[in-house]
């Protein structure tokens, strides 16, 4: 009954997952990009987090950070989240959908990130959490753009020769990935990276690389 | 695409490249969460001008999404001004803010039952609002934040019985009119509560 219309990014789907007109695939690209999802969610789940130590410049001193079992619980929290956020984004077959995955893995980002209470890291926190804000103009405006022209949400329908996606949606839709996963390229990144909690912080890289990586099939395939 | 629609994308437009010059302009942090804010009322726009019901219905998830990213930078900006107090008694008293909760939360929620599903519980969350603003705060916070755990669970039981059980429809319908009733009035009640308690 499904067959994916393009298979030269993809290849050929493996599996469908149906929800009513909603209908989800893993292709080899994207049940790659979901193993890879998958694993990190476990890891986050299981990972017991690192402790930092501090050496004292120029002698044999060293000093390990006091680390807030709480805040740890929540910044696995977020991580769990986060994870599960890419494996939505990463198989969705509607591109609204994908489009609140991907905010929801810019929230969650947000809350990795924040978890640390040190004035710096808030900072940059603060300065991504406004760039996310400000993506999803162009992230939820290129999901409108390509419904308006094309009168469907589906990527199924979407990938077909017959259905043309104008450029400035599929800009938009770049542009909306770019700011709501840019932690990793944020110009702040040694803040960012510089918070504790080695396992979670790296679900922020992850979450960021697979739904660039899917907005990327999605965007050539349309 | 018709004549309107085009229209329409330029004063969008118009108003995201407004937008982006104000926030690039702007330097103080709390003006600039408000004008953010703003730019994304923009993408709601771009939503309600494909003017379709499926539009309709994709701006409630675009505000959500909206919203939460609001709230998570707004506490990430309380954090890094260090801008928590504790909340201090109020200043005044005034004798119907205890003497009318009472008799008001009671009619409030007893309509708002009457009312049931989404509206209900926004009446009867009034209803319980007043009651605590005026009464205080100093009920189980947790024990509310449960029920409306569980209303939410039955919500969603209810929607699997739409989906695999159709022939129990109305059941369906009463379960999610109650529960989301239960839990609209919960989570609403909360609002403004939670901070700085003692149950907290």
């Amino acid at each position: 009954m499904f067959n994916l219309p393009v298979t030269n990014i993809g290849g050929s789907e493996l599996f469908v997952l149906e929800f009513g007109d909603i209908v989800n695939y893993f292709s080899v690209y994207t049940a790659a990009l979901f193993a890879f999802a998958l694993i990190f969610t476990a890891l986050a789940i299981v990972s017991r987090p690192e402790k930092m130590v501090d050496i004292a410049f120029g002698g044999d001193a060293y000093y390990t950070k006091e680390i807030d079992p709480g805040l740890l619980r929540f910044q696995r929290f977020m991580a769990i989240a986060c994870g599960l956020a890419t494996l939505g984004a990463v198989v969705s077959g509607d591109v609204f959908n994908f489009t609140l995955f991907v905010s929801m893995v810019g929230i969650t980002n947000i809350g990795i990130v924040a978890a640390y209470k040190n004035k710096h890291v808030l900072n940059a926190a603060f300065q991504y959490g406004i760039v996310a804000m400000l993506a999803t103009v162009p992230l939820f405006g290129g999901a409108a753009i390509v419904l308006a022209t094309t009168g469907t949400l589906s990527l199924w329908e979407l990938y077909t020769a017959a259905v043309a996606v104008p450029l400035i949606a599929k800009i938009f839709l770049v542009l909306g990935v770019m700011g709501e996963g840019m932690a990793p390229f944020y110009i702040a990144k040694a803040e960012i990276t510089r918070a504790q909690g080695a396992p979670f912080i790296l679900m922020v890289h992850v979450s960021s690389l697979l739904v660039f990586l899917r907005v990327v099939e999605i965007v050539i395939s349309m | 695409m018709d004549q309107v629609y085009v229209l329409g994308l330029l004063v969008v437009f118009a108003g995201v490249l407004i937008g982006f010059y104000a926030l690039m302009r702007e330097r103080d942090d709390l003006h600039r969460i408000l004008l953010t804010d703003l730019a994304e009322i923009l993408a709601l726009a771009l939503i309600a001008l494909v003017a379709t019901d499926l539009a309709e219905a994709l701006i409630l998830p675009g505000l959500v999404v909206g919203i939460s990213e609001l709230l998570a930078v707004s506490e990430v900006y309380l954090a890094k001004e260090d801008l928590r107090t504790p909340p201090t008694a109020p200043p005044f008293r005034i004798e119907v803010m205890e003497s009318a909760p009472g008799i008001m939360a009671l009619i409030l929620v007893a309509y708002g039952i009457i009312l049931s599903g989404f509206t209900g519980g926004a009446v009867a969350a009034v209803g319980a609002i007043f009651y605590f603003l005026c009464r205080g705060q100093n009920e189980q916070f947790a024990i509310i934040e449960t029920v409306s755990g569980y209303a939410w669970v039955f919500w969603i039981g209810a929607f699997f019985i739409f989906m695999l059980l159709p022939a129990y429809w109305f059941f369906a319908v009463m379960i999610a009119g109650g529960a989301i009733l239960v839990k609209v009035m919960a989570k609403m009640s909360l609002i403004g509560t939670m901070r700085g308690g003692e149950h907290v």
